[in-house]
């Protein structure tokens, strides 16, 4: 299993694509957005959460977009006439999910703290990082979800379209207190404003939002129960 | 259809036999039946491989070779009847590590090397070769630092194969394994595969190539709809279609009555020559030579393709070879050669 997640790892990681557009763009993103325009010191921790969530969002979803590769290329099917059980690949690829969001966190938090001059305890640096990395697991369901159960095309097109709808609907490019109320209220039940919730919180001193646990807990679920449906929908044509 | 077995191949089979009294079959199906929709696309298949046999999958596409081995790897489960690999059901056999196998339609994995593929999947079986000697075996010792998805068709298709064989399995299983490959990459391949073959493993591929059948297996299963239709070596289903070829110059003689000639099944003519598809090529020479028509004669034993093209479906209505005409579900060669 190890050796899954360690092979898979890599193979993401050797990704230009990833590297670019999962860790690169939320750095360049975060950078611009808050050096463009009027300083406010709050934007950048604000934005810094936002862009953090915003990249491991999108490394998250990839883990679906890499399944649905490996199940077009018979990469799947070759791993099924290996001593390997189906459970043992499901739960290391979701493994590999969550590490492939790391890189992401951490670039985006260091480029807070190093260019941008953020300045919180180590704590909430670390409790920050932690809580955007557990909270990350629902989309990395998401994406599995769409992976087993969409070709590789439409996996792609899919997921950066739940990638850019949830994250600008969920305010992680721009702060909800710029939305119109209603987009403010409709914002308040998506997983990624429920999920940057808990990163600044953390950020603003307090512990997070129980409103915001609550949520995503339910998108866990509901994400969960979506990864499960198509991975046995799947599992007929792998 | 064991019975069959036992009879027809006095060498290697039968060798294998007394191993299979011992031990169980690498494979056994028993009146497996797997469709698709309306489709029946293995239709009541029989089947013994005793470990150590090395077996060729002849038919055409679509004719049911894939979805036989879908059934084998344990892919696909059997609307009925039952697949057993080493007594065990597929799936268990898979996870005990006794089979490899390189699929048909598997392309190359992006983003690994030679080497970490390999090893990645050699890691997954309890007592796998090592990586160095799958490499070896496969012919691509030198590939190992290069990444699997910048490798031509060839070199892809023996890394397949070093993916198949790096568990070191009892059996190892090829779907299609030298499609899209030259002569010079297949040749090479097979003599891979026969390496590893003779180190007692059960090795069972598919093909459509007839000479690849003929050349390196020691047993030919015919598969024609779904159903198997013919079992033995080359040679026996070379003999069971019976006769040969008996060609000879016309030098401007009338071809009538020819096909009336002792033996004769079929005639053709080609510019001047005219070639006698016959049953009993000597009744037919000496026939011919009653009419002193043996100018260039030459008498050609038949090739595996009539034996195929006879014993396949289309021309199996036209055809009187008894094989064919058995209606039951395996037709073993030695009863009708």
């Amino acid at each position: 299993m190890l050796d899954y997640l360690r092979l898979e790892v890599r193979r993401t990681l050797r990704d230009a694509g990833f590297v670019i557009g999962g860790i690169g763009m939320p750095v360049l993103m975060y950078l611009l957005f808050t050096n463009l325009g009027a300083d406010d010191g709050g934007w950048k921790t604000g934005s810094m959460i936002g862009m953090a969530g915003y990249g491991a969002v999108g490394c998250a979803l990839n883990t679906g977009g890499g399944v649905a590769e490996d199940r077009a290329i018979g990469w799947l099917r070759q791993l099924r006439v290996t001593p390997m059980t189906p459970r043992q690949v499901v739960v290391g690829r979701t493994l590999t999910g969550s590490v492939t969001v790391l890189p992401a966190i951490v670039v985006v938090l260091a480029a807070g703290g190093l260019v941008n001059g953020v300045r919180m305890a180590a704590w909430q640096w670390a409790t920050v990082a932690l809580l955007l990395w557990l909270g990350s697991v629902p989309f990395t369901l998401l994406g599995l979800g769409n992976g087993y159960r969409l070709t590789g095309q439409t996996t792609g097109v899919t997921n950066m379209a739940c990638n850019l709808g949830l994250a600008v609907l969920g305010g992680l490019w721009f702060p909800v207190t710029l939305f119109p109320d209603w987009l403010r209220t409709l914002s308040a039940y998506t997983p990624t404003y429920r999920f940057a919730q808990l990163g600044t919180g953390v950020a603003e001193g307090h512990a997070p939002a129980l409103g915001a646990i609550l949520v995503l807990t339910l998108w866990l679920l509901a994400f969960g129960s979506y990864a499960v449906l198509s991975y046995r929908r799947s599992g007929r044509t792998v | 259809m064991t019975q069959g077995t036992g009879k027809q191949t006095a060498g290697t089979t039968a060798g294998a036999q007394t191993a299979a009294a011992q031990t169980d079959p690498a494979v056994r199906f028993t009146a497996a039946v797997k469709s698709f929709g309306a489709v029946r696309a293995v239709d009541g298949i029989d089947l013994d491989i005793a470990p150590g046999e090395t077996v060729a999958l002849l038919g055409r596409n679509g004719a049911g070779k894939s979805t036989t081995i879908s059934l084998l790897l344990g892919l696909n489960e059997p609307d009925e009847g039952t697949v057993r690999l080493f007594g065990a059901p597929p799936e268990l056999s898979v996870r005990a590590g006794r089979v490899g196998a390189m699929l048909q339609e598997a392309r190359a994995v992006p983003r690994v090397t030679v080497r970490e593929l390999v090893a990645f999947v050699a890691g997954r079986y309890p007592a796998p070769l090592p990586v160095s000697e799958a490499l070896r075996l496969a012919g691509i010792t030198e590939l190992a630092g290069r990444r699997v998805d910048r490798l031509s068709g060839g070199q892809t298709q023996r890394v397949r194969f070093a993916v198949a064989l790096a568990g070191n399995p009892s059996l190892i299983v090829l779907d299609e394994p030298t499609a899209a490959l030259d002569v010079e990459a297949r040749q090479a391949f097979w003599a891979s595969m026969r390496v590893f073959a003779r180190r007692g493993h059960t090795v069972l591929f598919s093909t459509h190539h007839l000479e690849e059948a003929d050349a390196y297996a020691d047993r030919i299963l015919v598969i024609d709809r779904g159903r198997i239709v013919a079992d033995g070596t080359g040679e026996q289903l070379k003999r069971s279609v019976g006769g040969g070829l008996v060609a000879f110059d016309l030098a401007g003689r009338d071809t009538t009555g020819l096909d009336l000639l002792p033996g004769v099944r079929s005639l053709e003519v080609r510019g001047d020559r005219a070639r006698l598809r016959t049953d009993d090529p000597d009744a037919t020479v000496i026939a011919l030579a009653g009419l002193g028509a043996i100018r260039g004669l030459e008498v050609a034993p038949a090739s595996l393709d009539d034996a195929f093209l006879a014993l396949t479906s289309t021309s199996a209505s036209t055809s009187t070879s008894p094989s064919t005409s058995t209606s039951s579900s395996t037709s073993s060669v030695t009863e009708v050669a």
